[in-house]
């Protein structure tokens, strides 16, 4: 008795030519339904965000109207206004903007110092290694939160470009951590002992024979990121130590719920901003889990 | 004299205690000395981590020697830079044990074996890509596979994958560090006799490292055999097989499985009197460290550890 009856039959996909690490990432976001979805998700509401910020002008939604405090949803302000007058969904729209975008500069940063430091740790060895590496220890040991809130009382101009480099500063060390672990396996293999007895310099080894068998892991580590990098800022703006009101954000706009009558009576502040932030995470995250099989043959779906 | 290797020493430092000070050294290998003439195979045989492949590696500079010499036509390797080297990678060339992790997994045919030529030789891309077909053809793949992806060839192909790279820059030795132990039997002889087809052709001269003595024994004219890190009898490939000297090379030999059923007893009798004697004697071989004493020449060929 087959129980797997409604799985499709294995599509023939060009079976002599071997399929791009690209593909096969593709392929398995799409037989994830699950992961599919979410990326269709995920798509709308960026391309939603970053088509309507374009429209919207930031001066003129946090600009405080007295005569709308707190209006509840209706066809001039969609999603009601804050305590300022202000409109929701238009603080919505721009908080999803910039929430994002930090996420995506922070992941992005952070990858790309932690791929380079990752990659010479791991490679080289020896001392370089060991200074690294007790560098990376050093930043870690640092209370991070602690440190965030002294610069953010410190910096004169705090805007989303100070915050992305702040966040940027301490977070690159996970990840330089993690290609380390991935180099230091890769570079015994024969294939690098190959390459030096070829006459290949160490950099070009680096970037082209041990980076490339990198990739998975390091596509797939970048989209877990961004889920939680974009948590951070959220969580940071919410204990007040993120952007100031000026600069709308998720964050913002949930943090409006420490008022316990906005809270229980004035929802459409805060509960739009929350379930942004639940849908967001939850995609990526769930895109992210597809790629992690991807990466892994034995754990692949199709 | 193509390769002269004189007190080659690879120690490897052990550290313990509360400051991680050196304690010991581990002695993968212990004052090693042989050398190469033009045009011959020399085999290098021992058990798993005698330091035969340290020996192999150390020579292309893959490891750092701890003291000694590499003679390469009269220069010593071990003293040169990384750069300085650059030049001999020319002429030495390594083939790997391991057909699987040896080729990179995420590169073409094509790219695997152009890149000692991209590394040397300021070739166009079509000039290159023909190079690569003829030496595809060489050794017995066809041109059209240059496209292809590591994983789509069976290990012997892949072995051959690896040969043709290491024969790109037309080296003057090649270290063979057990090409054929991850292959099975069948294709261990068809890659065996290309590689002694290539030797005549390309004027090879073979450093062969093998545990495998049948193997030894069809490609090598001298034979070296090592033991925890020393060379403990030396000679041409009749010396060591018909007058073996020494106790370890003895018991070696015994081992050699007898295909013939009929023969099974006499294999068994010949192995445990040769277990008997490795017991009693060992003392005579090995001075009271447990180390073999330095080679001495029995013959003009054949040289045995003996005190």
């Amino acid at each position: 008795m087959k129980i797997e009856v409604n799985r499709p039959a294995p599509v023939e996909i060009a079976a002599e030519k071997s399929p791009s690490a690209l593909s096969i990432m593709w392929r398995e976001l799409v037989r994830d339904r699950l992961a599919l979805v979410s990326l269709i998700i995920l798509s709308v509401i960026l391309l939603i965000v970053y088509g309507a910020s374009i429209f919207l002008d930031q001066e003129e939604i946090v600009k405080v109207d007295f005569l709308a405090i707190y209006s509840p949803p209706s066809a001039e302000h969609w999603l009601g206004t804050d305590y300022g007058g202000r409109d929701v969904f238009g603080q919505l729209i721009i908080g999803a903007r910039n929430s994002f975008t930090i996420g995506l500069a922070i992941t992005l940063i952070t990858g790309a110092i932690g791929l380079v430091v990752g990659l010479v740790a791991g490679y080289f060895g020896g001392w370089i290694d060991n200074v690294i590496m007790r560098i990376i220890d050093f930043i870690l040991v640092l209370p991070f939160l602690m440190l965030v809130i002294v610069f953010v009382a410190i910096v004169p101009k705090y805007n989303v470009a100070t915050f992305i480099l702040i966040m940027s500063a301490f977070l690159w060390t996970g990840k330089a951590r993690l290609i380390r672990a991935k180099t230091l396996a890769e570079r015994e293999l024969d294939y690098v002992s190959a390459s030096k007895t070829l006459g290949t310099p160490d950099w070009k080894i680096i970037l082209f024979q041990i980076l490339p068998n990198l990739s998975s892991i390091i596509i797939v580590n970048l989209t877990l990121n961004l889920a939680g990098n974009i948590g951070i800022e959220s969580g940071l703006t919410y204990l007040g130590f993120g952007l100031p009101e000026s600069t709308p954000s998720l964050g913002t706009l949930v943090s409006y719920a420490t008022n316990p009558d906005v809270l229980q009576n004035k929802w459409w502040v805060w509960l739009p901003a929350s379930l942004l932030i639940l849908v967001m995470m939850l995609c990526i995250n769930f895109i992210g889990q597809a790629l992690k099989r991807a990466a892994d043959a034995r754990q692949r779906l199709g | 004299m193509l390769l002269d290797v004189r007190h080659l020493k690879v120690h490897y430092p052990v550290r313990g205690g509360f400051f991680r000070r050196v304690v010991d050294h581990v002695k993968a290998v212990d004052d090693v000395s042989f050398s190469l003439n033009r045009g011959e195979t020399y085999g290098l045989v021992g058990e798993s981590g005698c330091g035969k492949t340290t020996t192999g590696r150390t020579i292309i500079g893959l490891i750092r020697a701890t003291a000694g010499e590499v003679l390469f036509e009269g220069t010593d390797l071990t003293k040169l830079s990384r750069r300085q080297f650059h030049p001999y990678r020319k002429d030495i060339q390594m083939i790997f044990q391991d057909p699987y992790s040896s080729l990179n997994p995420r590169k073409r045919v094509l790219d695997i074996i152009a890149e000692p030529l991209r590394n040397f030789e300021k070739l166009s891309p079509h000039e290159e890509r023909k190079k690569v077909q003829s030496i595809l053809e060489r050794v017995g793949l066809s041109a059209d596979s240059i496209y292809k992806y590591p994983h789509e060839f069976s290990g012997g192909q892949r072995q051959r994958i690896g040969i043709a790279r290491a024969l790109m820059l037309n080296p003057k030795l090649i270290i063979a560090d057990e090409p054929v132990s991850a292959l099975d039997v069948s294709v261990q002889a068809q890659v065996l006799n290309f590689m002694k087809d290539i030797q005549q052709d390309y004027g090879l001269t073979y450093l062969f490292i093998s545990h495998d003595l049948g193997i030894i024994r069809h490609m090598c004219d001298r034979i070296g055999i090592m033991y925890r890190g020393r060379l403990v009898e030396e000679g041409t490939s009749e010396d060591i097989f018909a007058n073996p000297q020494h106790i370890y090379t003895k018991r070696l030999l015994s081992a050699i499985p007898n295909a013939d059923p009929r023969e099974r007893g006499k294999q068994t009798a010949l192995r445990r009197e040769v277990e008997q004697e490795y017991a009693q004697a060992y003392s005579r071989y090995f001075d009271e460290t447990g180390r073999a004493y330095p080679l001495k020449p029995i013959s003009p060929t054949h040289s045995v550890a003996i005190p």
